[in-house]
């Protein structure tokens, strides 16, 4: 008897914190979907992958004439705009288009924080939708993608994956590389396209190689208590990807913490969170000349 | 805070190794073997080669050894100390272990080691603790800190349900954790296992298990990541 009022004691523990967790990713905009901490809530990360492709090629690639070796890229990451609360993303693109120098704009994810604020995160951006004469790059998060949200933004903002790159006149500049890891992996396919983009796109000269994605890949302090990582085995296989082929920065966001860690040569670098009334909101401004210069700038306080 | 917390685990330890009286279930030396066909997205189909000891000093503390070849280019191994003390009901026990994976494919190695405290009862196995983890790049310049990573502090956690008493000739268990014999996830990357085991002589125990890794259950957008499917027999002395 005691046996079983231990076993039963166990298990409800465990389901509360299961619940409590879940209670805690959602707010007044989501429905609780617990289906989606066990299997796929929508297209899993290889449909995505052919979706991100077929759109990439009817587009065309993208190359960005900075007109200068030095310009400046805008970078910001977990937003979780809803349709109540979305000034600092608002702070963030007002600053980028007043930015007189050459420039481009990444997001690194979690543009929004729940279902139903995808057309709003679209009326802030205003131009996105990946085409050539975009300089706004988004990466999905997780927040971007569940309750079945991957549909509304693929037809927002076409793809999830892709590479551009940045030129003056004939000489290349620098290669982006976004990656779709908003549910914790790459996925046998994209891993694939990625060793043959790097493979090819490595040989070509480039200044330097940078990419970026949501999840971010190390597990350094508290700070990252709430957000996943990757698994061990694409953290290997993908950190000494990015060492052969002479990636020099790896940009990401997830953890809502600033973090720099270099391991093999690359530079990885998390972002804070730019998520009104959080503390620490910040966002990123990189002078890209011969050197890479960054800057964090603070949102301004209410 | 973290010097008395090593000195106590030590003083424990030590009482352990050299204590005396019966201990909780029916653990003896065993030398087991066993194959495993893997798939993952990132290695696909692989096969692995296990090796294991168990090895009980005394009713108070065990050891066990464990070695993992793997065709995947990726060779693991462990050594686990377990001090462990019975109680009225069940049996506590501290969980020590030093786990090294040689990750040839990508040439570096994964260093961890971990300190857990856990509780074991006929039908439940409970344990929690936290470990740090060290990757290290093969190709290292000792005037150089770039070319290793330090993880310090990981959650650990397991559970395990069984369906007959862990004593029995023969046992099914589900496990919960983020750990297992050759690795060790990060917390909110949790393995789903099933084991089992059956006596067939005195001597000889059959092993099986299936373990599930899926991706993103935090992300609130789970996937399948990797299957391992196990089987292998023991000698039990």
């Amino acid at each position: 008897m005691k046996k079983i009022s231990n076993i039963k004691a166990l298990s409800v523990c465990t389901l509360y914190s299961v619940f409590c967790t879940l209670v805690s990713c959602v707010n007044d905009d989501t429905t609780l979907d617990m289906k989606g901490m066990f299997s796929p809530n929508g297209e899993t990360v290889n449909t995505r992958f052919e979706q991100s492709m077929a759109y990439d090629d009817a587009r065309g690639e993208i190359h960005l004439d900075m007109k200068a070796d030095d310009y400046m890229i805008y970078v910001c990451t977990d937003s979780h705009i809803t349709k109540k609360t979305h000034k600092n993303l608002d702070y963030f693109m007002a600053q980028y288009r007043a930015e007189t120098a050459p420039k481009l704009a990444i997001h690194l994810g979690d543009l929004i924080d729940a279902q139903k604020n995808m057309e709003c995160a679209d009326s802030i951006i205003h131009y996105a939708g990946q085409t050539s004469a975009d300089t706004l790059f988004l990466t999905p998060g997780n927040h971007d993608i569940y309750f079945k949200q991957w549909t509304i933004f693929r037809e927002l903002f076409g793809t999830g994956i892709y590479w551009f790159d940045t030129n003056n006149g004939d000489k290349k500049l620098d290669l982006f590389i976004c990656l779709d890891t908003a549910e914790g992996t790459l996925g046998t396919r994209q891993l694939k396209w990625l060793k043959d983009l790097l493979a090819q796109k490595s040989k070509e000269g480039y200044r330097r190689i940078i990419v970026f994605t949501h999840t971010h890949f190390w597990k350094q302090d508290d700070s990252q208590g709430h957000t996943s990582n990757l698994s061990m085995e694409e953290t290997y296989e993908l950190t000494s990807l990015f060492a052969q082929y002479g990636v020099q920065f790896v940009w990401s966001g997830h953890q809502h913490a600033r973090q720099s860690v270099i391991y093999k040569g690359v530079n990885y670098l998390v972002l804070d969170a730019t998520k009104d009334e959080e503390s620490g909101q910040a966002y990123m401004t990189v002078d890209a000349g011969n050197s890479m210069i960054y800057h964090y700038w603070n949102y301004p306080a209410e | 805070m973290k010097k008395y917390l090593y000195t106590v685990i030590c003083i424990l330890c030590s009482v352990a190794l050299f204590a005396g009286n019966p201990g909780f279930g029916d653990r003896r030396y065993t030398i087991s073997g066993a194959v495993e066909y893997g798939y993952n997205k990132t290695w696909l189909h692989h096969a692995n080669f296990d090796i294991q000891s168990l090895m009980p000093i005394n009713p108070y503390f065990e050891m066990e050894a464990k070695l993992q070849f793997s065709t995947a280019n990726v060779h693991s191994g462990a050594l686990q100390l377990r001090p462990k003390f019975e109680l009225p009901v069940g049996e506590l026990f501290i969980e020590t272990d030093l786990y090294f994976r040689a990750v040839t494919r990508n040439q570096l190695t994964d260093y961890t080691a971990s300190i857990g405290v856990g509780y074991r009862m006929d039908y439940v196995s409970v344990l929690v603790g936290s470990y740090s983890r060290i990757l290290d790049d093969w190709n290292r310049d000792w005037h150089t800190t770039d070319n290793y990573v330090v993880e310090p502090f990981n959650l650990l956690y397991r559970l395990e349900v069984f369906c007959r008493p862990q004593n029995n000739n023969w046992n099914l268990s589900f496990v919960f954790t983020d750990i297992d014999d050759y690795q060790m996830e990060r917390m909110w990357q949790p393995l789903f296992a099933i084991k089992a085991y059956y006596d067939v002589a005195e001597h000889w125990r059959l092993n099986f298990g299936v373990q599930c890794k899926p991706t993103g259950m935090f992300h609130l957008n789970a996937t399948f990541y990797g299957a391992n499917l196990r089987a292998g027999f023991g000698y039990r002395f």
